[in-house]
């Protein structure tokens, strides 16, 4: 593959201005520069945080120790604490974190809406409640994370039926969440309640959200889910962006928009049921990821790569300062997101709203 | 392709509805190819629904739509879209979009993701810049362009689509006069250059004035069509919009002019009532 | 003679409100009964009927008089707050979603007890007081949150500023607790919202500011039922529209504050208890408060049945039950094809 100008006449086939064209035959791709570049910084800052991240705790590492350890060098218990304790953390924060982002920005664009992430329209609370149910085996015997995926798409089933008589724009939509969400906490209450109390008390944090203590195999799992939510929306990300515009548009360039929503939402609830059945409920962060992407991105196009990124980074940043902030107490990161997330959409709710939705 | 010989866009029995109401039955009508067609007729007779049917927004109960010979609901979506443009009435983009980029979105149909940019969505995207007269306008944010402006980065955007029919709904409704006729001129040139447009326009005059064939609808049915004179009559005017009106030849481009647009019946309707002291407006203005 | 089916079919403001009161006490008296009799322990209904008549064995009458009996009264009051502070709100807001458990106002309560707690104070002898304080300021920030932006017209985003300030106040409460592990042992029990295990103690603890609250509300409610017509009318009525916002903000805080006190959070009862109203009496508030008054105990005592029978022999938490139920009534409200502006 290389980057060219032209195959026939000089400049004929230049790419559009702030892109690079990767021609290769004629399969052509074009890449922003802009977004190429931003998601590059995005990244150099998750791996940079992610170092950090692995040396802060009980037992300091230092950065270059940390990179030591990864590299299978250094001293054994460094390479224990880094390697076996804390790098599977850090990966669940990781794939959860863009998971929950890239969902939280594709609900965002079927919804035409920026409140309306998976946290706030009840999926996550739902993934959770079918979750803990197999939990605590109520005759129902699935891995957690199949069920959460029910869960998840049971309530993204309802909350489109009970609040998409009046199109899915309206803020109806986004109550019809909420009351899904509030009866899906119930019921996982309700279900932990049935259980001895040690149990529900282990159960807690992973209720709230928590990155601690989660299964290793299922870690591995979600990384490849996350990987293919990413390749899947990178390669989608083109018809994505359509649904900015309104339907008439939208099958005018020959896609149909029924069909579009439908695909980016089953991407959306894969993820964030996987993401719930390792983390539990985090849905803030779907809030918060994309709307720094977007802010990097100042417009441009559908930021769904570099709202994972951002994801990523959020999550893995609450999760420090949760294990750090009152250590030795630990918070869950569920908690943490919450605490910043909520002030967060508040402001969103209060200020002076623009001209548009999104 | 024999576009020029049998006509490229027509229905078929078509009849749609709002849930139950029924809005358009049975209609068969066909659209002559590389001319100019306006829809015209009163407030709620259906013209924008048929627009809506022909352009796939709105689902057909019966009957077909028919894309040169085929059922446009049984051609594959994208195919369909390098043959048919679309400029709806409402239009809302992405925000912070440029002129240049909005246009792009027109090459949607012809490219994939391995096919993301060729020499041909070069120059579609350079001459509809051109052809719409927005060369100078191609970086500018849409949001900072005058309305006329960004209707004719809309048309643009429709040009590059490169497709033989474009479909427009009221595209100058909520234009001044000048730029009504800035937007007009350039559906124009592009009939002269063998594209098939098939628009609905509110303006009486503007569509007997820019279009080669004139459908009159009423309550979901067609009432006349043909030519601008044959369509412009006393009798036809009176049962479509309950006026009565002299009629004058325009010197200069041969249109038919309304003159003396009066209330058929003492007891006006909603829509007489609105329309008519509009209409004088309008014929003042064209006159002027 | 009285004929329910021509009853029935007169519009809810025409019927007389003498005749709807006096059914629904009926049928709560009834239901006040039913939840001395059945419950999750040993002692069956019939043995409590023979408590009830006077002659039960002593353990029977123990059960009787000294669980159940608090708790029905419990439930009587806390049904009672939640409803009128629902329906109070409702009224202030002009938005048929407001409600103390989705604006947040519960939420304040929980922080402030949780923050108390924190400081030493028990659970057992909860410092009165503290939940109205926070129940206060829950109310106060969401108000002065949707005022902002005049929000009142948008029924729907009020209830998102709530969900937001719910969420960050569960968060922070959290973060005490896992400070101090005696308060989260204390405070489990409470947060889910019950009524079980509440003693005639507590509920005399938080009589003064119920009593306080039902004289503000019987002061205000003239004032506020010509507000309904717009603020205009009311200043032209001679009524201070601010004035009456911050009593009617002050009645909230006392009634939820010290229902949140006494039986934790419990959502939606607020919410459903004045739609109840409303479709019996119509919307004059007036009409609607004095409907409040069984309707809300009505709720809270049945779904506290429920909860004793359904998960025998352990006992599921009252809030769960009125989310489940108070869940569809908010979907319902806003599925109806124009959300309905209280005027």
């Amino acid at each position: 593959m290389s980057v060219s100008t032209s195959s026939v006449t000089p400049g004929s086939s230049a790419a559009p201005s702030g892109q690079w064209l990767l021609a290769w035959g004629d399969k052509t791709l074009l890449l922003d520069q802009a977004a190429c570049k931003r998601n590059l910084l995005l990244v150099l800052a998750l791996v940079l945080i992610s170092i950090v991240c692995l040396g802060i705790g009980t037992l300091p590492v230092a950065p270059t120790d940390v990179i030591l350890a990864l590299a299978g060098q250094g001293d054994t218990m460094t390479q224990f604490v880094v390697n076996d304790l804390r790098l599977n953390r850090l990966l669940a924060g990781i794939y959860t974190g863009a998971a929950f982002s890239i969902a939280g920005c594709l609900m965002q664009t079927v919804a035409r809406n920026r409140l309306a992430t998976p946290g706030i329209i009840g999926i996550d609370n739902a993934a959770m409640a079918f979750a803990v149910a197999s939990v605590v085996g109520v005759g129902i015997s699935f891995a957690p994370s199949a069920m959460a995926l029910t869960g998840a798409a049971t309530a993204t089933a309802l909350a489109f039926i009970i609040g998409g008589g009046s199109g899915t724009r309206g803020y109806r939509f986004i109550v019809a969440g909420l009351a899904i969400g509030s009866v899906s906490a119930a019921i996982s209450q309700l279900l932990l309640a049935q259980v001895h109390i040690d149990t529900a008390n282990e159960a807690y944090p992973w209720t709230v959200g928590s990155l601690s203590g989660r299964p290793e195999e299922q870690i591995p799992v979600m990384g490849w889910i996350t990987l293919v939510g990413i390749i899947i929306s990178v390669i989608l990300c083109r018809r994505f962006q359509l649904m900015a515009f309104s339907d008439s548009v939208i099958t005018a360039l020959g896609r149909t928009p029924n069909r579009l929503r439908f695909t980016a939402v089953i991407v959306a609830v894969i993820l964030t049921g996987f993401a719930v059945a390792l983390a539990g409920p985090v849905g803030l962060v779907a809030l918060v990821g994309p709307e720094m992407a977007r802010t990097f991105a100042r417009h441009r196009g559908l930021p769904l790569l570099s709202s994972a990124l951002c994801g990523a980074i959020v999550m893995i940043l609450a999760d420090l300062v949760g294990r750090t902030l009152l250590s030795p107490i630990e918070l869950p990161v569920g908690v943490v997101t919450a605490v910043v997330g909520g002030p967060y959409l508040l402001w969103i709710l209060i200020r002076k709203p623009k001209r548009s939705t999104l | 392709m024999s576009q020029t010989t049998q006509a490229p866009l027509g229905t078929d029995m078509l009849t749609l509805k709002h849930a139950e109401h029924t809005i358009i039955e049975d209609l068969s009508v066909s659209f002559p190819a590389g001319k100019v067609t306006a829809i015209v007729g009163p407030n709620g007779c259906g013209k924008s629904t048929l627009l809506n049917g022909l352009s796939r927004v709105h689902l057909p109960s019966t009957g077909r739509i028919v894309l040169d010979g085929q059922d446009i609901h049984r051609l594959p979506s994208r195919e369909v879209a390098k043959k048919l443009a679309l400029l709806p009435q409402e239009t809302s983009a992405p925000d912070g979009i440029t002129v240049k980029e909005l246009i792009r979105f027109g090459r949607h149909p012809h490219q994939s993701f391995l096919k993301q940019w060729g020499m041909d969505d070069r120059t579609a995207i350079q001459y509809a810049l051109q052809a719409a007269n927005l060369e100078d306008l191609g970086e500018r944010l849409l949001d900072t362009l005058s309305g006329g402006q960004r209707q004719r980065a809309w048309i643009a955007m429709s040009i590059a689509q490169e497709t033989p029919l474009l479909l427009l709904d009221e595209p100058t409704s909520a234009l001044d006069l000048g730029h009504q006729i800035e937007v007009f001129d350039l559906i124009r040139e592009l009939a002269a250059q063998g594209k098939t447009i098939v628009m609905v326009v509110h303006d009486l005059a503007m569509a007997a004035r820019y279009s080669d064939h004139l459908i009159a609808m009423k309550s979901g049915k067609i009432v006349a069509q043909g030519s601008p004179k044959e369509v412009i009559q006393p009798s036809i005017l009176d049962s479509l919009y309950g006026v009565q009106c002299d009629l004058m030849e325009d010197p200069s481009t041969g249109a038919p002019i309304l003159l003396n647009v009066r209330r058929s019946r003492p007891e006006p309707s909603e829509t007489q009532a609105t329309t008519a002291p509009k209409r004088q407006a309008q014929r003042d203005a064209v006159s002027a | 003679m009285f004929n329910p089916v021509q009853f029935w079919q007169r519009a809810p403001s025409q019927r007389p409100l003498v005749v709807c009161f006096g059914l629904l006490f009926i049928v709560l008296s009834g239901v006040f009964v039913l939840s001395l009799l059945y419950g999750a322990g040993s002692v069956t209904p019939s043995q409590a009927w023979q408590v009830l008549l006077g002659h039960g064995t002593d353990n029977a009458y123990f059960v009787v008089a000294e669980l159940r009996f608090p708790r029905t009264l419990v439930g009587l009051t806390v049904g009672i707050a939640l409803g009128l502070a629902g329906a109070l709100m409702q009224a202030m807001a002009r938005n048929p979603l407001a409600e103390p458990g989705l604006l947040g106002v519960s939420a304040g309560s929980s922080f402030a007890v949780a923050v108390a707690l924190l400081l030493g104070a028990s659970a057992a002898t909860l410092a009165m007081g503290v939940a109205q304080i926070g129940a206060l300021m829950g109310c106060v920030f969401v108000m002065a949150a949707a005022r902002l932006q005049g929000q009142f017209k948008d029924p729907v985003r009020l209830v998102l500023a709530g969900a937001a300030l719910t969420s960050l106040l569960t968060a922070l409460t959290s973060i005490l607790l896992m400070y101090d592990q005696r308060a989260a042992d204390e405070i489990r029990f409470w947060v889910t919202g019950s009524v079980a295990g509440r003693s005639l103690d507590n509920l005399l603890s938080v009589t003064p500011f119920f009593l306080l609250a039902g004289a503000l509300t019987l002061y205000i409610a003239k004032p506020l039922a010509s507000m309904a017509l717009g603020e205009k009318v009311a200043l032209g009525l001679g009524h201070n529209p601010k004035t009456v916002r911050y009593i009617v903000m002050l009645i909230v805080a006392l009634l939820a504050g010290s229902a949140t006190a006494i039986a934790g959070p419990i959502m939606f009862v607020g919410l459903v208890v004045p739609f109840a109203a409303r479709a019996i009496v119509g919307p004059d508030i007036r009409r609607t408060l004095w409907m409040c008054l069984p309707i809300g105990p009505l709720m809270i005592i049945s779904a506290d049945i429920l909860t004793r029978l359904i998960a025998q022999p352990a006992e599921m938490p009252l809030g769960v039950l009125t989310a489940i139920v108070g869940a569809p009534v908010l979907m319902m409200i806003v599925r109806a094809k124009r959300l309905p502006t209280l005027s």
